[in-house]
């Protein structure tokens, strides 16, 4: 999906991005961890250009939409430290990371289960633990509430309103973002409106029917 | 998704999975200088042996082993078609030997002890220049992951015939089966770069 250009400042530190399916918001996502380069203009994230292919992503953590595809190793603290390796951390300050993340969202016993026994919940916030413990300062959550049911919203909710990093979280979920400071709504490619909840979501139930 | 791993204590699961790989591929290699049949059959049988020490039922075994052993039949049947008996025997013994043993360790060895041994074993290959360690420690460890995830999407897809009242067939299998897995690969590769794995490449 092409995204028509745009000149945008984001400071805040939650922002939602809203739109109708193929509307452009996932290539919007995509382009500010550097996934994808923009054709024209440019992309400056922390004031690095996301076209620097050296630092590009490492400030900026990101949750697929399938979070079972990016836990690569079965069992849940070896795919957290599986993350930390190569990066000069000994093995000792790696279990240490690790320790750290998974009692940071009161999740120590997720890590020895196996990512396959895990419930949709658990498993974002597997994720979110093993793309946490590389210390990314933007985090960009895609349809982080798909499929999961009323429980598991709700944790996944909660976990993301105590984040303290930067948050960008696309969703269809509207109550997800409802207190959001500022919401992006793409429309066929464009930005079709940039501002707080209410009036993004407003403009969005306007443009779905 | 299911794991090839099987939980246990078991002497193989003890052995050091450098010396297990190392095994693998020594018998990989000595299967292949001799075609004695009663020699064949008795490290066929040993490896047998060895498949059942690691703890899984025999139902649960099957189930593992049904695919590649019908596989081996299929080669030892084409080879029956163009060399005499013995050879067709000797070919369907060294493979089923080769199969048991392999699965074994993959069923002892962990997936983050397989790459760790891979990475390390491939190491001094860097000095070439072609390739990084890290990259084939990766690939292997990959593999291993997501070969039950195809596992149980093909499942997934019988399912869908089913429910549909369609008979499975392997044509209409294989389609949806090899998109979605390509697609899957994409995503994967999408969210190794995002995760900054192969960190060591840029």
């Amino acid at each position: 999906m092409a995204v028509e250009p745009l000149t945008l400042s984001l400071t805040e530190n939650r922002l939602g991005v809203i739109g109708l399916n193929g509307s452009g918001k996932t290539t919007f996502a995509r382009m500010i961890n550097g996934l994808m380069k923009p054709t024209t203009g440019k992309v400056i994230v922390n004031g690095r250009d996301t076209r620097d292919e050296k630092t590009a992503l490492a400030d900026v953590g990101f949750i697929f939409q399938s979070p079972q595809n990016q836990i690569i190793l079965p069992i849940v603290k070896d795919d957290i430290a599986f993350g930390l390796k190569g990066r000069g951390f000994s093995k000792a300050e790696i279990d240490r990371k690790v320790e750290l993340v998974l009692a940071r969202f009161n999740a120590e016993e997720l890590a020895t289960r196996r990512a396959h026994e895990l419930s949709g919940g658990e498993l974002q916030i597997a994720a979110l633990c093993s793309v946490l413990a590389t210390g990314p300062n933007i985090l960009i959550l895609d349809e982080p509430t798909n499929q999961l049911d009323l429980r598991n919203r709700a944790l996944v909710q909660k976990t993301i309103d105590g984040l303290e990093e930067n948050v960008v979280v696309i969703t269809h979920d509207l109550e997800l973002i409802s207190g959001f400071e500022r919401v992006l709504l793409f429309h066929e490619g464009r930005l079709e409106t940039d501002a707080p909840a209410a009036e993004a979501i407003t403009r969005y139930r306007e443009l779905a029917v | 998704m299911q794991s090839l791993y099987v939980e246990g204590n078991s002497a193989l699961h003890r052995l050091s999975p450098r010396a297990k790989i190392f095994s693998l591929f020594l018998l990989g290699f000595v299967l292949f200088l001799g075609d004695n049949l009663p020699l064949l059959a008795i490290v066929t049988l040993l490896t047998a042996l060895i498949y059942r020490s690691i703890g899984l039922s025999l139902k649960e075994s099957a189930v593992r082993l049904r695919p590649l052993l019908l596989t081996i039949v299929i080669v030892a049947l084409f080879t029956l078609i163009v060399s005499p008996w013995h050879v067709a025997l000797a070919t369907l013994l060294r493979l089923t030997a080769l199969m048991l043993f392999a699965a074994a360790v993959t069923a002892t060895t962990t997936i983050t002890q397989f790459m760790d041994e891979i990475t390390a074993l491939a190491r001094p290959l860097e000095r070439t220049g072609w390739v990084k360690a890290d990259d084939i420690g990766l690939a292997v460890g990959l593999v291993l992951r997501f070969v039950p995830e195809i596992i149980a999407r093909y499942h997934a897809i019988s399912e869908a015939h089913a429910a549909r009242g369609l008979k499975v067939r392997p044509a209409t299998i294989l389609t949806p089966l090899i998109i979605l897995t390509l697609r899957d690969a994409d995503n994967i590769a999408a969210a190794i770069d995002a995760r900054g794995i192969r960190r060591h490449v840029s």
